[in-house]
Formats: structure tokens, C-alpha cells, sequence
């Protein structure tokens, strides 16, 4: 026996020695195996770990009566206060309904979005023009909300530009502004209008880095265009597709209060006032920070689980996942 | 985290103790090394405790001494200067009381995250200058409690004799500026004359009702039949005229931050019924206004109107730039607006000489009837009050300092400037200079805050002649007279909640006002029918805006009490 | 394409007009309403501009610097197989993007604890990776395919080589798109300095640009008055400066654009 074990490559015995070996044994092999990788990790772990597990006691305000004073750990401890608070609310149920509307929403509309773009501007041939709607289409991403909204608002208005448009067809003018049913369409529409542009460079990225030959064997088969992008380009940002997706479904509870703010009015508050949008409101009557960090606390929770759901459906279907 | 900063700020004021005993130990080798104020306030203290206040005598300090000073900086100043510290009246106190005031200032718009960031740090300047009244959670009591600011009741009996005169000879302003504990904690700023507590109230195109040869309406039914005449007779000559909009961009926060009725939140209207759109009070009781029965009668009226197309169909959904453009573009007929920035920004913007603006009294029920409710404030609005931190190392000269611009002198060189500079004695009265008036490159409130304080605010009493110069426009003067009339006893004083008080109360308010816009603004232009309204005071109840009613009254009962 | 055009040309348009005739202006914009520089003039004369846009170059050269080096060099670690600990250190990360302390605590590190207030440092170190950034890298990093990975590594290559030699240079578009990000990121950035920053030296161009903003539109709220002419021009600094603003960004990208097509190239190449 113990001959043949001297014959055994070096290697074989120690792979064999970690898989049936202690927890111990293997920390070590991959510390062995992948101390480059843990030193380049070293930097990073220290940045997250200092900058934001440092701070992180102060999710607790959550769970107290925050006075700025007082500070963090000298506040009085009120528990679950602030989240019966938000709960109790009349509106709750609301909120709950516009945030995620208004999110599915955008998944549904917003996310395919810039895809479709980054696989259409793909086709084009000329580079100049494309270099030019390329342009066109991601400087409303700088754009302020202030100013976007309040073109909007002045475009929609009843003798808007919108309104004088419908009326040379004959269509009556409506206060859009005002109609708790166009609400969610002009959220979601002006956020794709500002936002398709910027989104669809990470997907070019993509599509360029898919290997030119995949393409030209492809051709070879006698494949046309849309044959290619099916069968090649798809797949070969999948998954980039994949991952931006589950980032996004990890938002799900997240609908920003500055847009909403700036874009709603008691008229369409019922389908307008979104969770934050609420809080907002709150802070600004009682600068109650427990308040928001209750709701903020709740929120996250919610989006974590929807982000690990996301992950593991996608790691059962597809194989991949973030981790 | 805060332990650490207790820690430290004891060690420091220890280290401090120290040094102090050490040179006190020297003063006898080199007491010329020592600051005299020391010696100084012993004395006064002495002499404090023996006489009472001692007059302000100047310079305060013999040996240079620099303050550390929090303070936002008003946008008037930040146009042309980096520091309040440039500004001629600082430069010139500096001169007089020989304490140099060291200016920190937040970046715009960030003041009140500043402000508690400020707070959380646990290092707090000399003095800090905020609306200790509306802008720490809390209250100014718990300020004092978390001691963050001292109380400053005794320190003002011995040093600061004007301020004190001040408070003793306007006891209604100092009912506003104590605490329900009767301490005192800030040297406020306070508007001394009703002009200058009232500058909002309803506006119409003069030349409009020339066209339709009416005269400025007075009741409801002569503001309705006004309205009509300037639809039907187009009084704009084009298509599409607005006869009225009730949306007013009142200052945000409080508890009314929209702005679609802001006409009414100013008392417009509504007001003509004894009501408010928020909470009011009749002797003493706090009511709220939409559980009146009054208010439906005044939402009937506004439906009404509205569906006979006399209110702006966009007035829940008009922003600032668009209001703006339906006044100067010569669609819009009346509205509520201020008299600086709303008669005097858009007579200024608009060229044509026929565009003529009126300020209008605010209506009334019957004819002969006085306004009850109109726009207010009070004398004590809470903005630019200087409080003493509890880290101050001088605290009698920061007072002598802060008291000086209540004094008579104080009180010229903040609100006026500097004679001769900035402005000159005309039959006894100061009449600002072109300096200020008719700066080439400044518009007047700029120019003004390069020399003063008295156009925006900061610790001292406002002085009436400022704003009866500032308003140039003729029209100005006559609107500021006309909106003086209602007699606005019913209006809620500047009441302090306790912090669970606070919490509780915008908790419901929260609530109760989503659904009160909403119901109004969907009543008013007519999407929901008048049962939902008088449905409302019922669900109101069942928010709670019973408990919401009972907090604003225990509130007001503990000011009542108020020394 | 005109929906999404318009609008800008809105904003250009307005930047160049009359203030007075912007103010009582409703509707479409076809063309500047008399036009005039005197938005820009405004705006580019103020001193502080000429500091803002310095200090912001510094801001996006080093800390998109920073980065990029501490993003590849994590999104390279995380995108390896078999490494032991890479799901509960992944984990740990992600869980950054959901939970977190609030402005206060982090303000306190920052300027407390560590002294990096009023300093480049709190401008470039708190933010100095981004999760979003670092999983998007990690994903491109995980596409270079394996078996240039082991090819490398029989020629003798420890992780360092194969990052720079095999892994990056195969990942061109990807990590320019990451470099866009960071880089636009700290362009636009203005609410750190807001928190951070005391010392107008130090001030970022769009903190600058904001102060011009704000005083450009004066209205005194504790006193309700204001002036009809600055008033006026405020309306049209507002859309002076998004196009001073968002300018130099739109020289960046086509420059960025050349790498999308070269990393295609190269791949060919190696394979």
C-alpha cells in the first residue's frame, strides 16, 4: 500500500486528501491554490468593510426615536413603533400597489427597452449614423428631472403641445397631468424616454465582445441577419441580460421620490404616491428620521428577497446566477 | 460613537480648566498675557447681581476675540458675496464692538441637513443661527434638554439690557419666542409693524375690470359676477382666458405643502366663512376647518365656479414656470400672489403698459361684512435666530454682542447700514441710498445685502421702513393697505408640540391631508361628485384627525399659559 | 428619434433665448426666442467656474483611477472558479446594495474618525467601488473563455499575468463601458461634496454650477421678495447650465466607442 501511494502524483493525493479531508485542509489548498486572487480581493474587502459595514449601526434608527443630538446609541429605543406607524397608515395598501405597479411596469417596458435598441443600432452599417442616434439618445440621461418634468408638464398641459397635436385630429384635449390613469404611463414612458439611450451602451459592450468568427461560420451556414442575432447575438449577451435583470428585480420596492414628487398632484395621488413619496412627505412635516429609516429597513428586506428569488429561478433555468 | 465625542469634549473642557488655572497662576508675572474680558465679567457679574442689567458699553472686548458663527446664508447675500462677514453692517460692528465673527456657512439648500449633521457631530459652534422653532426635531425645548443651546433667562437679566427692553415692552413678542417652560433660547428675529407681517393677498389685472367697467369686488358674489364679465367678454382680447387660479406657491413645509390651493391656504376665499383650510382658532378652542360645516358651503361655491369655467382647469398640476407664464403672457385674470415677489416680479416682467395689476381685499360674505382671515404672520417667524451653544468658552460677550442689535444703534446699522453709505437721514427718517437702490448690476435685494441684514432676517427687529421703500411700484403700497384689513385673531399661534406630540400628530396629518387634497382638488374640478365631500369629515375622524385636533390644543393651551 | 431629440433641442434652444420671452412662453420651441448669449455669458464668467471644472477634472481622473483599479482587480477574483470563499464574500457585497447605515454614521467615519472632510479624499475614497460596476465586470470577466485561461497557466502565468494579459485585454468594451460609468458618475457627482466639502477650492463643477443656479433664481423666502430682473435671466441660466454641463460628456463617449469595436478584433486574434 504504502509504495503505490508514493507512486500517486503529488497532486491526486492532495486533491484526493481534500475531498474527503477537514474543512482545514482545504482553506488551505485554496489559500495555496488562489493567493493571488485573495490578495487582489484584500483591497476590495477592506473598502466595503470600512466604508460600509462600518456604518452600518446605523440601521438601527430604525428601530428608535432618532434625535440628531442624542445620536445613534444615545436615542430612546421606541422598537417596532416606526413600523407600526408606516403600516397603520390608511394609504399602506396603496403605496404597497404603486410601487410595484410602477416597477413591473418598468421591467416589463423599461428593461427589454435598451436591448432592442443595442441589437437594432448593432444592424446598422453606416458608423456615422450611428455614432449620431447613439448621441441623440443618451443625452437625456443628463438631463435634470426638474427640467424634464417640467417640459412635460408644460407639454401635457390642456393647451399643451400634446393637446394642440390631438386637436388638429379631432380629439378632445384631456388634462393628462391630472388623470390618475395616464399616471403610470407617463412615469414609466418618460423614465424609458430618458433612460433607454444610457442603457443600451452596457448591452453594445456585450454585443461587441461576441466572437467575430461565431458570426462569419454563421454566414457560412447561410444564415441571414435576424437568423444571427437569434442564434448568436442573443445568446452571447445573455449572460449580461441575466444579470442586469436580477439587479433590477432586486429593486422592486425602490421608486425613486424626486420624480414623484415633481410629476404628481392631489389628482393622482391614488394611482401617483408611491412609498417614498410618502415618507417624503412625512419628513418634511416631522423630520422623523426613525420614520424613514423604518421604512427604508422595510423596503430593503423586501428587495433582498426578491433579489434572491430572482437568483435562484434564474440559477434553476439557466444556470446562471449572481453567486 | 457619541460616547467618544462626550469623552473628548470633557477631556477638552478639562484640558481647558487646566490651562486656564495655569494662567491664572501667571496672571500675577505677565497680566498682560491673560484676555481682560475675564476679569471683566467677574465684575460684571458682581455688578450684575447687585444692580441688574448693565448698559452695553462699547467696544465689549479689549483684546481681539473671535466668535465661531453658523449661520445659512440667504441667496440675496450668496449673489455677490462668499461671507457674511463682508456684508458693510458686519464689517462695521466689528469695528464697534472689536469681536470678530468667524461665518460658517452650509451650502445652499442643504441648511437643514447641515444643520443636523451639525448636531450629530457634537462640535457646535459659538453661535448658531436656524429656525430653532420649526427645524430641530424635538422643539426648542429638547434643544435646551439635549443641551445643545443654554437657556439664556438670566444671562439676559445681567448682560443683554436691550434685548431684554425689547421683550418687556412687546410681551406678545415674547409670549412667541419662550418656550412653554418660559426659557428663553434665542435672539430672535422679530418683524416689528403689520406691514411687515403681511405680504400675500388676491391680485387682478386692473386693466381687465376697466375693460368690463367694474370696480374691485369686496363680497364673493362682485368677485363671481368679476369673474364672469372676464370670461364672457374675453377680457384678454384673445381666446383661452383664465379668470382666476387659485394655485400660490406658499412656502413649502408646514402643514400644507401644496400649492394647487394655495390661494386658500393664505385664507383667500375660505376666509370669508370664518375658516381656515387647516387649523384655526375661535377663543382659545382649536377647530379644524374641513370638519365645518361652513367648508362645504365654501367647496360648493368653488365647484360651482369652477364648472362655469372660472378657475384654471390646471391648477392641481401648474408649476411655477407655467403660472408664470400664464400671467405674463396676459391669459390669466386674478390670483393670490406676494407683493415683491408676485406684483413686483411680474409688473417688472412685462413690458406692455397696459398690464396694470391691483391688489384686492379679501372677500367677505355680505356686503358691510369686515374680512376675519386674511394673510399674517406673526412677529416671530422662527428663521434667523441666533442661539448660544452649550460649548461656548464666551458666553457673556457672545450676548453683549448678539444684544447690541437690538439696541437703538443695532438696530440702524442692521436694518439701514451705515450713514452716508447706505443711506441718509431725510426729515429723520433713513432713506436708503442709490447705492442700494439703483445699483447698475444688482437688483435692490442684493444690493441691499451687501450692506445689510434688514431685507431677509438675522437677530434683531425688523424695521418697517424697510419694506415701505422696497415696495417702489405704487401699486405695492396701495395692495400692502388693502390686505392689512382682516383682523386674523383666529389664526394658530406659533405653538411647540412636545417630540412624541410631533410624531403622533404627523403621523395622522400625513394621512389626513393625502386624503383632503384629494378629495378637494377631485370635488373642486368636478371628478368626484359633492357626496364624496361631505363624506369626508367622517373619514377624517377615522384617521384621526380627532387626536390631531386634541395635540394642536394642548399645544396651544401650554402657549396660552405662557409669561 | 425626433421624440427623443426634441426635447434637447428644447433645452438648447431656451439656453440662447430672450429670458422675457421665455418666461411668458407656453408650448413648442422651434427655434431660439430672440437669441442671446447672455445665459452663458453668466454662467462661463463666474470665477468660480474656471476652479470647479479644474477640480472636477482631478475628481474623475483619480478617482476613476481608483476604480477602475480596485474594481477590476475584485471582479477578476470574484469571476474565478473554485475559489472557496467567493459566494459568502459575493453575498457579503450584494448584501451592501440593500443594506446600509445612513447619512449620519457615514458621515461621522468619514469626517470624524478617519479626518477625510474638506479634503480630495472624502470625494474619491468613500465611493471607491461600485457594486453595480463590480458585478457588471465580474459577468464580462466570466465570458474569456477557459481555455485561455489554462493555456496561460501551463505557459507558467500566476492570476496577475493572466488578468492584464489574457482576461483585460479581452474585455475592452466592457471595462470601457465600466470606465464610462465611474467617470460620468463622478462628473455628475455633487451631493458628497455638498457633505463633505467646506473650502470653495475644493468645489466640483456641478456644486458650482448649482450655486450659480440657485442665486441666478432670487427669491428671498423669509421676506417674499424679489427682483423681476434676476428673475428673468434665471430661467434661462437653468438650461445654460445642463448644456455647459453635459458637454464634455459628449466628447468622452465617441472616444470611449473605439474600444467597443477593437476588443472584438483582438478576440479573433487570440482565439
Amino acid at each position: 500500500m504504502s509504495s503505490s501511494a508514493r507512486t500517486i502524483p503529488f497532486r491526486r493525493r492532495r486533491a484526493a486528501a481534500s475531498a474527503r479531508g477537514s474543512f482545514r485542509a482545504r482553506v488551505i489548498a485554496d489559500f495555496r491554490r488562489n493567493r493571488y486572487v485573495y490578495l487582489m480581493l484584500a483591497p476590495v474587502i477592506a473598502y466595503y468593510v470600512i466604508f460600509h459595514y462600518g456604518p452600518m449601526y446605523g440601521a438601527i434608527i430604525a428601530f428608535k426615536d432618532f434625535s440628531p443630538a442624542q445620536g445613534i446609541l444615545g436615542s430612546p429605543w421606541i422598537g417596532l413603533q416606526n413600523f407600526q406607524d408606516f403600516f397603520g397608515s390608511v394609504y399602506i395598501i396603496r403605496l404597497i400597489r404603486n410601487t410595484l405597479a410602477i416597477n413591473v411596469l418598468d421591467i416589463i417596458f423599461g428593461f427589454p427597452a435598451p436591448i432592442v435598441l443595442a441589437l437594432l443600432l448593432n444592424e446598422l452599417t453606416s458608423q456615422h449614423f450611428k455614432r449620431w442616434v447613439q448621441t441623440i439618445t443618451y443625452l437625456p440621461h443628463f438631463m435634470s428631472l426638474v427640467v424634464v418634468v417640467g417640459i412635460m408638464i408644460d407639454f401635457l398641459a390642456r393647451g399643451g403641445l400634446i393637446n394642440s397635436v390631438l386637436g388638429i385630429v379631432g380629439i378632445q384635449s384631456t388634462a393628462f397631468i391630472q388623470e390618475s390613469n395616464w399616471y403610470w404611463i407617463l412615469y414609466v414612458g418618460s423614465s424609458i424616454w430618458q433612460s433607454v439611450g444610457w442603457s443600451s451602451i452596457i448591452y453594445l459592450a456585450a454585443i461587441a465582445n461576441v466572437d467575430p468568427a461565431l458570426y462569419e461560420a454563421a454566414v457560412v451556414d447561410g444564415a441571414n441577419r435576424w437568423r444571427q442575432m437569434w442564434h448568436i447575438t442573443l445568446p452571447g449577451i445573455m449572460p449580461m441580460i441575466v444579470t442586469l435583470l436580477i439587479l433590477r428585480v432586486g429593486m422592486m420596492m425602490s421608486v425613486g421620490y424626486e420624480k414623484t414628487i415633481l410629476l404628481y398632484n392631489p389628482s393622482t395621488y391614488d394611482t401617483a404616491d408611491v412609498i417614498s413619496s410618502y415618507v417624503y412627505r412625512k419628513g418634511v412635516l416631522g423630520m422623523d428620521y426613525g420614520f424613514s429609516a423604518a421604512v427604508g429597513l422595510f423596503n430593503s428586506v423586501i428587495n433582498f428577497a426578491f433579489l434572491f428569488a430572482a437568483n435562484r429561478l434564474s440559477r434553476r433555468a439557466n444556470q446562471m446566477s449572481l453567486w | 460613537m457619541r460616547n467618544d465625542v462626550t469623552r473628548r469634549a470633557f477631556l477638552r473642557l478639562a484640558g481647558f480648566g487646566s490651562v486656564a488655572l495655569a494662567l491664572t497662576a501667571c496672571q500675577t508675572a505677565a497680566p498682560s498675557a491673560v484676555p481682560t474680558s475675564a476679569p471683566a465679567s467677574a465684575a460684571a457679574a458682581a455688578s450684575g447681581a447687585a444692580t441688574g442689567a448693565e448698559p452695553l458699553t462699547l467696544p465689549i472686548v479689549s483684546q481681539p476675540l473671535t466668535l465661531p458663527y453658523w449661520a445659512p446664508m440667504s441667496t440675496n447675500v450668496a449673489a455677490s458675496m462668499k461671507s457674511y462677514g463682508e456684508i458693510a453692517c458686519y464689517v462695521e460692528l466689528e469695528k464697534r464692538t472689536g469681536i470678530h465673527l468667524d461665518f460658517q456657512h452650509p451650502p445652499l439648500q442643504q441648511e437643514q441637513d447641515q444643520f443636523n449633521l451639525l448636531v450629530a457631530s457634537g462640535k457646535y459652534p459659538d453661535v448658531i443661527e436656524f429656525d430653532w422653532l420649526h427645524s430641530y426635531a424635538g422643539g426648542p425645548s429638547k434643544a435646551i434638554k439635549d443641551g445643545v443651546i443654554i437657556r439664556l433667562n438670566d444671562l439676559i437679566d445681567k448682560y443683554a439690557p436691550n434685548y431684554k427692553k425689547v421683550l418687556s415692552d412687546h410681551p406678545d413678542w415674547r409670549k412667541q419666542v419662550v418656550t412653554d417652560e418660559g426659557d428663553i433660547y434665542v435672539f430672535p428675529f422679530l418683524r416689528s409693524d403689520p406691514v411687515l407681517l403681511t405680504f400675500t393677498g388676491p391680485v387682478i389685472r386692473q386693466d381687465w375690470l376697466d375693460k368690463v367697467s367694474l370696480k374691485v369686488p369686496n363680497t364673493l358674489d362682485e368677485w363671481h359676477t368679476m369673474l364672469k364679465a372676464f370670461k364672457d367678454e374675453n377680457a384678454n382680447g384673445q381666446g383661452s382666458t383664465l379668470p382666476f387660479s387659485p394655485w400660490f406657491s406658499s412656502i413649502p413645509g408646514g402643514w400644507n405643502a401644496w400649492y394647487g390651493a394655495g390661494a386658500f391656504l393664505e385664507h383667500a376665499f375660505i376666509g370669508a366663512w370664518g375658516i381656515t383650510m387647516g387649523f384655526y382658532q375661535v377663543n382659545g378652542t382649536v377647530m379644524y376647518g374641513a370638519l365645518q360645516p361652513e367648508f362645504q358651503e365654501f367647496t360648493k361655491l368653488m365647484r360651482a365656479w369652477f364648472a362655469e369655467g372660472l378657475i384654471d382647469p390646471d391648477f392641481p398640476s401648474t408649476d411655477q414656470a407655467s403660472f408664470d407664464a400664464k400671467v405674463t403672457s396676459g391669459r390669466l385674470g386674478s390670483m393670490v400672489a406676494l407683493d415683491g415677489n408676485g406684483i413686483g416680479k411680474y409688473m417688472g416682467l412685462v413690458k406692455d403698459p397696459t398690464f396694470k395689476l391691483v391688489g384686492a381685499p379679501y372677500p367677505v360674505l355680505k356686503a358691510g361684512d369686515k374680512p376675519v382671515l386674511g394673510q399674517r404672520d406673526f412677529n416671530y417667524p422662527g428663521g434667523g435666530s441666533a442661539a448660544i451653544s452649550s460649548q461656548n468658552k464666551h458666553v457673556t460677550e457672545s450676548i453683549k454682542e448678539l444684544d447690541y442689535a437690538y439696541s437703538d444703534d443695532g438696530h440702524i446699522l442692521f436694518n439701514f447700514g451705515i450713514q452716508g453709505e447706505s443711506y441718509t437721514l431725510e426729515s429723520g427718517k433713513p432713506t436708503y441710498t442709490d447705492k442700494l437702490m439703483r445699483d447698475p448690476q444688482l437688483p435692490p435685494a442684493q444690493a441691499m445685502s451687501r450692506y445689510i441684514r434688514g431685507n431677509f432676517n438675522g437677530p434683531f427687529v425688523q424695521d418697517a421702513g424697510y419694506i415701505m421703500q422696497y415696495y417702489q411700484l405704487q401699486a405695492q403700497k396701495d395692495a400692502l393697505q388693502t390686505w392689512l384689513a382682516p383682523s386674523d385673531e383666529r389664526q394658530m399661534p406659533p405653538v411647540t408640540p412636545t417630540q412624541d406630540e410631533s410624531r403622533r400628530f404627523a403621523s395622522i396629518m400625513n394621512d389626513v391631508n393625502s386624503k383632503f387634497q384629494e378629495v378637494f382638488t377631485k370635488v373642486v374640478n368636478g371628478s368626484e361628485p359633492m357626496d364624496t365631500m361631505t363624506g369626508l369629515p367622517a373619514q377624517l375622524k377615522q384617521i384621526g384627525i380627532d387626536d390631531a385636533i386634541k395635540i394642536q390644543q394642548a399645544a396651544l393651551d401650554r402657549y396660552n399659559k405662557r409669561q | 428619434m425626433l421624440i427623443t431629440a426634441y426635447p434637447l433641442l428644447y433645452v438648447v434652444f431656451a439656453s440662447l433665448s430672450e429670458p422675457s420671452s421665455i418666461v411668458a412662453y407656453r408650448g413648442a420651441l422651434l427655434k431660439p426666442l430672440g437669441l442671446t448669449m447672455d445665459a452663458y455669458t453668466r454662467v462661463l464668467q463666474n470665477p468660480m467656474i474656471a476652479i470647479g471644472y479644474r477640480n472636477t477634472l482631478f475628481y474623475v481622473v483619480a478617482g476613476t483611477a481608483l476604480n477602475i483599479s480596485l474594481t477590476c482587480l475584485g471582479a477578476y477574483a470574484l469571476s474565478r472558479r473554485n475559489v472557496m470563499f467567493k459566494r459568502p464574500i459575493l453575498l457579503l457585497i450584494i448584501w451592501t446594495l440593500f443594506f446600509n447605515g445612513g447619512l449620519s454614521p457615514t458621515f461621522l467615519l468619514v469626517g470624524q474618525t478617519l479626518h477625510m472632510a474638506d479634503t480630495v479624499w472624502a470625494l474619491i475614497v468613500p465611493t471607491a467601488v461600485n457594486t453595480i460596476n463590480l458585478i457588471i465586470l465580474k459577468t464580462a470577466f466570466e465570458s474569456v473563455p477557459v481555455s485561455l485561461e489554462e493555456a496561460a497557466r501551463i505557459d507558467g502565468a500566476n492570476d496577475f499575468t493572466i488578468l492584464f494579459r489574457v482576461v483585460l485585454p479581452l474585455s475592452l468594451p466592457a471595462l470601457s463601458v465600466v470606465v464610462l460609468f465611474y467617470a460620468v458618475a463622478h462628473w455628475n457627482s455633487y451631493f458628497q461634496a455638498l457633505i463633505y466639502i467646506q473650502s470653495r477650492d475644493l468645489y466640483p463643477l456641478q456644486l458650482v454650477l448649482r450655486e450659480i443656479l440657485i442665486t441666478s433664481n432670487v427669491e428671498s423666502m423669509t421676506t417674499s421678495v424679489s427682483s423681476a430682473d434676476t428673475f428673468e435671466i434665471g430661467q434661462t441660466i437653468k438650461y445654460a447650465t445642463i448644456v455647459v454641463a453635459t458637454l464634455p460628456i459628449l466628447l468622452i463617449y465617441p472616444f470611449l466607442q473605439r474600444y467597443f469595436v477593437k476588443g472584438a478584433l483582438l478576440g479573433a486574434i487570440k482565439e
